[in-house]
């Protein structure tokens, strides 16, 4: 599109993640003026979500990002004597030790009648409208990727007893072999696709019940429209900052939440469910009646243990771990608060840490439904984005596959007065705001990353399989040696809108010791096995069986003091990526902080007019439906998240 | 919760390039104004007009594109549990009707399904500008399973026609589905919204 870009803006903010777009909202809800680009494709950064399709190829770009060579004008003759220029890095260095490996297998007769269905359809277009010629370029490339992919997978020759060895050499064919994927929006199947993902499970439901439960690499292809793959994965805390805000700013508008609907933990081998709520301790048939007591007990004081300072005074200076001992408790219910509820270690937190937390999951509890947490439908990716919509309602202006070159810095007041993007034009702005990748090495050389050790799997049933075949797990895997950390694990189906029917999207993270793969692999072979042909014809076997893995590195950019960023000039902020805690409270502080230094003393994302009441306003023409019952009405929707919210916590006590 | 006064709800979605009048088609059909206030659009997430179709009261909540079309960075969530798009290009700009199929494929990876889709050529005011035919575009929407109708959000020409009917198809789909158009949960889509999904685990 030929259209240019204005050249003065009150705010830039540069990365589409979750701080940046909540800064972004609340400057342009208070009026300022917004540019909000991302050199990406996508929204998110590492905050985004992808399609199957999509994800592989954001694992192509990793691969390729080293050959990007630029030939974007030159900036250095637009800086002027007075101006100095501080040079974006061009690469993502975030993500590291990418290993994916696939173990399903691979189904030729289903790929010929997918691509044939396909190109049908494509012709269709093609002949219908004669200009696009990248549609036609597409279906090839596609179709070739399908193809080479059968040649070079192998899982069904590798032996299952040896994984590691068959696994390295598969995992080095699928990152390769996508070569010829195209743009992550493009390569998904069309409408026809669609229609015949509908059907096709149905079909085979009929036609070949003994083999029902196969599942091959090109059907998660074929349906990798379904995946919604987060790169980080978190939950919501029922009462957190950003729930908190979504309803404030209504920005909940935009999207749809699910609950979790179990904890689960991991003892002695075997995968159980946590009893969280009064109901659920009552129900359990694992704890015997004096552990119910004790348990219930032991819940109903850290609900209010601020009242009680006697029950931990002299306690303060030990590990929570070590307290829950002098506590009346189990070691069943020790193993419990502690991993499940108040979700620490034996050896990271205090007293009084472990007290805060276990109040917090059950402050959280039942404000939603009978666990502390919700997942947004299609991911973790919407988030960014429904606040990227808000900026933009009002009047921000949004621009992806857009890169900056350079800040450029005035000598004298040390302030960074404008940005040069990659087309050379210059746009001036008070404040910038730049994500944390995208600064180059030299301006990092002192900072010290931690790390986030992730692993993506695509499994066919659940770690812990009941009635419902819908539910949303977080499991914590306590570390097993000193050095290393715990894992969490959030088991995701169908429903929530993150994977294709009959398998379930499985996320593990911690913070990395080593690499993803050897920080991850060893709770992977503790709860799932890989899916081979053999063990589908025994239908016993019980663990989830892994039909694709990928594991990486992230970097982990939060909590970095702004100092260690070398010369950074007063109204250049800086945003970090994701963090590897469990919720998004970091986001929010970090944006209502920004926030507050852009625009000081002003409210931070306040309810927007109703769209209703605007309408109203303007408009006299239509007597029958502004009847003045529609103003009360239209107010009750829009905040019935929050009215229902009194009825609820009611309704779960 | 209190009875909302209506049957049904229905989010549409408009999508196209810049400049083809999807404001302006949005403001023609809730308030009948051409053109629409400058800056006035600024803070407006979405528009409701009620409309009674056969004796039924319909609640569309049409949605615009808050302007991140103009340099092709829609969000994905924009199209997330839309009923109905309005696919609209401009007759007098062959770009517009060129971008459609790039258009389609958003469509395809990010709407639901079970979405219907209308594809709209906006100004036929200015037929004597006319870049794109009406029988290419009949041709092309036959093609993509789509309605097709040309309108004038200037002229107000078919402009209520578009929504009614869409209202209408809407209606029938819906219930051809025997989807219950629960009040509390008004969009059919695939989701749920944290209101419905509270009062369903308290039951």
């Amino acid at each position: 599109m030929a259209d240019t870009l204005p050249s003065e803006f009150d705010v830039i903010v540069i990365g589409t993640g979750l701080p940046e777009s909540i800064t972004a909202a609340a400057c342009s809800r208070s009026g300022r003026r917004v540019l909000h680009v991302d050199s990406r494709s996508y929204y998110g950064g590492n905050w985004a979500s992808f399609s199957f399709s999509g994800l592989l190829s954001w694992l192509k770009e990793y691969q390729e990002n080293s050959d990007i060579v630029s030939d974007s004008p030159v900036w250095q003759d637009q800086i002027l004597e007075n101006e100095e220029a501080i040079a974006l890095s061009r690469k993502d260095k975030t993500i590291q030790h990418v290993e994916v490996f696939c173990y399903a297998s691979q189904d030729l007769n289903e790929d010929v009648e997918e691509a044939g269905a396909l190109q049908k359809n494509h012709a269709l277009v093609t002949s219908a409208n004669s200009t696009e010629a990248s549609d036609s370029a597409f279906l090839p490339t596609e179709d070739e990727s399908l193809s080479t992919m059968s040649c070079e997978m192998l899982t069904e020759q590798t032996p299952s007893s040896d994984p590691e060895n068959a696994l390295e050499v598969n995992g080095a064919e699928v990152t390769g072999e996508k070569e010829n994927h195209c743009d992550d929006k493009t390569c998904v199947p069309s409408t026809s696709a669609e229609d015949m993902s509908e059907n096709v499970p149905i079909a085979e439901d009929t036609t070949e019940q003994p083999k029902k439960n196969i599942i091959t690499y090109s059907q998660i292809i074929k349906e990798g429209r379904r995946f919604n793959i987060d790169l980080v994965s978190k939950l919501l805390y029922s009462r957190g900052l950003l729930i908190d805000l979504l309803i404030k700013s209504n920005v909940s508008r935009y999207a749809e939440f699910k609950n979790i609907t179990r904890i689960l933990a991991f003892r002695e081998g075997q995968v159980e469910q946590v009893p969280c709520s009064r109901a659920d301790v009552f129900n359990s048939k694992q704890l015997t009646m004096v552990e119910k007591r004790m348990l219930m007990k032991f819940l109903t004081f850290c609900m209010e243990y601020e009242k009680y300072p006697d029950e931990y005074k002299g306690y303060e200076e030990i590990t929570f771990y070590e307290y829950l001992k002098t506590q009346k408790l189990t070691p069943n219910l020790q193993y419990i608060v502690l991993h499940s509820i108040a979700m620490t270690s034996e050896t990271t937190s205090s007293t009084m840490d472990g007290l805060k937390a276990t109040k917090n999951f059950l402050h959280c509890l039942g404000r939603y439904g009978n666990t502390p947490f919700l997942f947004p439908l299609y991911g973790q990716g919407e988030l960014p984005q429904c606040f990227c919509r808000m900026c933009a309602v009002f009047g921000g202006i949004y621009c992806l596959r857009h890169s900056v070159q350079c800040l450029v810095v005035d000598k004298e007041s040390r302030k960074c007065k404008a940005i040069i993007d990659q087309f050379g034009q210059r746009i001036i702005s008070e404040h910038f705001l730049v994500e944390d990748s995208y600064f180059s090495e030299n301006m990092c050389s002192r900072v010290q990353y931690r790390q986030i050790s992730r692993a993506v799997l695509i499994t066919d049933r659940s770690v812990l399989k009941t009635d419902s075949d819908q539910q949303i797990s977080i499991l914590t895997v306590p570390a097993e040696e000193p050095g290393t950390f715990a894992v969490r694990v959030i088991e995701l189906c169908s429903s929530t809108m993150t994977c294709m029917k009959g398998t379930y999207l499985v996320h593990l993270t911690c913070t990395s010791s080593k690499t993803a793969r050897e920080d991850l692999e060893p709770v992977v072979q503790k709860l799932f096995i890989p899916y081979t042909e053999m063990e589908i014809e025994n239908e016993q076997v019980e663990k989830p069986r892994i039909l694709w893995a990928l594991y990486f590195n992230m970097r982990d950019s939060s909590d970095i003091s702004r100092s260690c960023y070398s010369d950074l000039p007063s109204n250049v902020y800086v945003c970090s990526g994701p963090d590897c805690g469990l919720g998004n409270d970091n986001a929010v502080k970090q944006a209502e902080t920004l926030f507050q230094e852009i625009c000081p003393n002003e409210d931070f994302c306040p309810p927007p007019p109703n769209p209703e009441d605007i309408v109203l306003d303007g408009d006299g023409l239509q007597p029958e439906t502004s009847e003045s019952s529609a103003i009360p009405e239209a107010n009750s929707e829009t905040f019935e998240e929050s009215t229902n919210l009194g009825n609820l916590e009611e309704s779960s006590e | 919760m209190s009875m909302e006064d209506y049957d049904f709800l229905f989010k549409i979605v408009l999508i196209g390039n810049a400049g083809v009048g999807k404001t302006c088609l949005v403001r023609r059909f809730t308030q009948g104004l051409f053109p629409p206030g400058q800056g006035a659009t600024i803070g407006v997430d979405f528009m409701i007009k009620t409309v009674e179709i056969n004796g039924e009261k319909v609640k569309l909540q049409i949605w615009d594109t808050a302007g991140q079309e103009r340099f092709r960075s829609i969000t994905q969530s924009y199209y997330r549990s839309a009923n109905a798009l309005i696919l609209t290009y401009d007759i007098t700009c062959e770009e517009s009707f060129r971008c459609l199929p790039e258009w389609l494929r958003e469509i395809e990876q990010y709407a639901s399904n079970k979405v219907i889709t209308v594809l709209v050529g906006n100004k036929i005011d200015l037929a004597e500008r006319r870049e794109v035919s009406q029988q290419r575009a009949e041709e092309f929407s036959e093609a993509q399973d789509m309605y097709y109708l040309e309108t004038s959000a200037k002229e107000s020409d078919n402009v209520e026609k578009l929504f009614l009917d869409l209202a209408c198809r809407l209606i029938s789909e819906a219930r051809q589905n025997t989807l219950v158009n629960n009040v509390s949960s008004p969009l059919p889509g695939e989701g749920k919204s944290i209101s419905y999904l509270t009062c369903c685990n308290f039951n």
